[in-house]
């Protein structure tokens, strides 16, 4: 499985960045609940034709919810869904433009491989025999399936599968393809390639993909924008690289990647915060500095982390250093990974290139240090507690 | 199972695996095959005086010219057509049915209907039966009703009419195609309708397309459990439809007990036997030609994709 099944051009005449504002996706103020419990409030949230967006968040986030709502399985209790500018929240899904990666590929099992792929185009009128054929023939060279045309989904493996499932949303041509975490069932190397598939498959179509996943890390290298979700609201919605080195909120913050945590508060008009143990912490000036001594969460990544060994005796009261004792060191490929027990109480995770530095044993003496740009601050309140390490 | 102390475990190990269906086996031969082929033996034979029920002293196929007269043939004629009317009947209500307790009942309260379903089918079937005999008769509430709501001038008698005995067996088997029904619509994933719904086909191409085609073992099944009882049937037929209401286990029963013609019943037993299998498989055979029909179309188009020869 390589890239290279993105050879075949699958023609998608006038979609790609259409002027019209055909691939478009606009939800405005929806909301919808389940048995008294809310599960979107006040969604807002639009894409751009051609687009490639990622909904991001943990279970229960009401992210699978929204993009049922795009599919027409679900009806907004309030707001609207614009699809290509038309408003589309009272059309059944056989009626909507869009078209679904189901998470379990719900692939008909009484059917070919070619039949599943064709079963779109046979529901449309106007469409002859050898269009069908042609379109279902292009449509499994585009996934490189051919070879299986003729088998039964029970036959196939769970990325063939998949495969299947990507072609016969796509050979209907939709304005905008809805993906339910459609790889959460791969193992970890094929999932990978897929992601790079994808990614390059949407380029060349221009098609809008939403795309729904709870994975980080895919969202973050397929997405143009991910929109982070959280209790049926949108946290932040900005490009991977915003996301991941300016998030909006902490839970933002501990989603994406992994973080050091501090709780502490404001001194000098947002310059330092003082956590507990008496640590000063410098910070970039806070933007929006609180009044006195405001609660505040801090947040520091563990590849801004230096970690430099000291001299058991060195005293250190310095700014943005915490002495410590390695209490773990683990080798994640490229990085080695230290856990470190500062003296003050706080456990930190470090993560330095392994070519860069000599490898640490447990028990050594560090100092762990990082610069002041590197320390994100948030407001304490409202955000609920994120799992420090949430990463995979 | 084999109480034997010095290891059981290895004993088992150490007999043939076909061993474990001994019993299943024993059983079938047992209570299937053995009265069956008893019933086919005395089908050759003769009933050779009046205190005596049957005799395989001479060979002969009498019994079955006996059994292929006018009565029976009449009688036989019946219990098809209502035998193929209340199995018919059955689909076309058990379907949306189990459709709609499948699909549209939430999980948790599938469980009140489904006993709903099954809380007649606890009593007793004669009793039922008779009950219906209540309200069917011209002093009954059914007639009652009617009167009171002036659709009718004079009480009106469904009872000891074919039409009653199709109700009684429409009502007694009404379940057994419920059921299995129920269970392959269940099975169905709902994520498949909604795929298909993705894929642009309404409400009634999903269900023509997917879901049908998917609980087709279900409907087989629904429909052998419905039509073989129905056809040996005789107890709701005597009950609702008195002298009009034969059917062709009402004789077989009658030369088993009042004639005492063991030869001449098991010969129309024979037959009855026959028919039945040979409705299952003209069904069978129509219902494979339909999905074929159905399907040819997609094969056609679609064929030798795989060999990736141009379209």
């Amino acid at each position: 499985m390589s890239s290279s099944a993105t050879r075949h051009a699958v023609t998608s005449a006038g979609r790609a960045g259409a002027g019209d504002g055909t691939g478009s996706v606009d939800l405005r103020s929806v909301r919808k609940s389940f048995g008294g419990v809310t599960v979107v409030q006040d969604l807002d949230l639009s894409v751009n034709p051609g687009e490639f967006l990622s909904l991001l968040g943990p279970s229960g986030c009401g992210k699978t919810t929204t993009l049922r709502m795009l599919a027409g399985f679900e009806q907004p209790d309030s707001g609207e869904v614009l699809i290509s500018g038309a408003a589309v929240q009272h059309l059944p899904p056989h009626k909507r433009d869009v078209n679904t990666v189901f998470q379990s590929y719900a692939l008909f099992p009484h059917m070919t491989v070619a039949a599943n792929i064709a079963y779109g185009l046979r529901q449309r009128r106007g469409i002859d025999r050898a269009e069908i054929r042609s379109r279902v023939s292009e449509a499994l060279d585009m996934v490189q399936m051919t070879r299986f045309a003729d088998r039964k989904p029970n036959r196939l493996s769970g990325g063939q599968q998949q495969r299947v499932a990507l072609a016969r949303a796509l050979v209907n041509r939709p304005s905008v393809l809805l993906l339910d975490e459609p790889l959460a069932a791969l193992d970890r190397k094929l999932r990978e390639d897929m992601q790079v598939e994808l990614k390059l498959l949407q380029n060349r179509l221009g098609t809008t993909f939403v795309f729904v996943t709870h994975d980080q890390e895919e969202a973050l290298s397929m997405s143009d924008r991910v929109a982070v979700m959280l209790n049926g609201r949108i946290e932040q919605i900005a490009d991977p690289y915003t996301v991941y080195e300016r998030p909006a909120t902490a839970f933002v913050a501990g989603f994406i990647g992994q973080q050091n945590f501090f709780d502490g508060t404001v001194a000098d008009g947002g310059r330092v915060i003082e956590i507990d143990g008496g640590t000063v912490l410098l910070a970039e000036p806070v933007t929006t500095p609180g009044s006195g001594a405001a609660a505040v969460r801090v947040a520091v990544r563990p590849e801004a982390v230096a970690v430099t060994e000291a001299a058991p005796t060195e005293p250190d009261g310095s700014a943005n250093a915490l002495p410590g004792t390695v209490a773990a060191v683990s080798l994640l490929g490229d990085v080695l990974q230290y856990v470190v027990h500062a003296d003050a109480g706080h456990e930190l995770l470090a993560r330095v290139p392994r070519r860069q530095a000599g490898r640490l044993a447990e028990g050594a003496r560090v100092r762990c240090s990082w610069a002041p740009s590197d320390v994100h601050v948030f407001p304490a309140e409202a955000t609920p507690r994120a799992p420090i390490g949430s990463a995979k | 199972m084999s109480s034997d102390r010095r290891g059981p475990r290895a004993a088992w190990r150490a007999a043939p695996s076909g061993l474990l269906t001994t019993p299943a086996l024993a059983w079938i031969a047992l209570f299937f095959v053995a009265p069956v082929g008893l019933v086919f033996w005395y089908s050759l034979g003769r009933k050779p005086g009046l205190y005596q029920t049957h005799a395989n002293d001479v060979l002969t196929l009498d019994r079955y010219r006996e059994a292929l007269g006018d009565t029976f043939l009449t009688s036989f004629a019946g219990t098809l057509r209502i035998g193929l009317a209340g199995t018919a009947l059955c689909l076309a209500i058990g379907l949306p049915f189990a459709y709609w307790l499948a699909v549209k009942v939430r999980p948790h309260r599938r469980f009140v209907v489904l006993a709903l379903v099954l809380v007649p089918f606890w009593t007793n079937f004669l009793i039922r039966t008779i009950g219906w005999q209540v309200v069917l008769s011209p002093e009954g509430f059914a007639s009652h009703a009617m009167q009171s709501l002036g659709l009718i001038d004079t009480p009106f008698s469904m009872l000891f009419t074919r039409g009653a005995v199709l109700l009684g067996v429409v009502y007694n088997y009404l379940p057994m195609m419920i059921l299995p029904l129920y269970v392959a619509l269940d099975r169905v994933d709902g994520s498949l309708r909604e795929a298909s719904k993705d894929l642009g086909a309404n409400r009634w191409r999903t269900a023509l397309q997917v879901t049908l085609p998917l609980a087709r073992p279900g409907i087989a099944a629904g429909l052998l459990l419905v039509f073989i009882p129905l056809m040996g049937d005789y107890v709701t037929a005597a009950v609702l439809g008195g002298a009009r209401g034969n059917m062709v286990g009402q004789l077989v029963a009658s030369q088993f007990q009042q004639a005492q013609n063991w030869a001449l019943g098991s010969a129309m037993a024979v037959v009855l036997i026959v028919v039945i299998a040979l409705t299952i498989l003209a069904t069978a055979a129509a219902g494979a030609a339909c999905t074929w029909l159905l399907t040819h179309r997609r094969r056609r188009e679609l064929a030798g994709i795989a060999e990736g020869s141009p379209a």
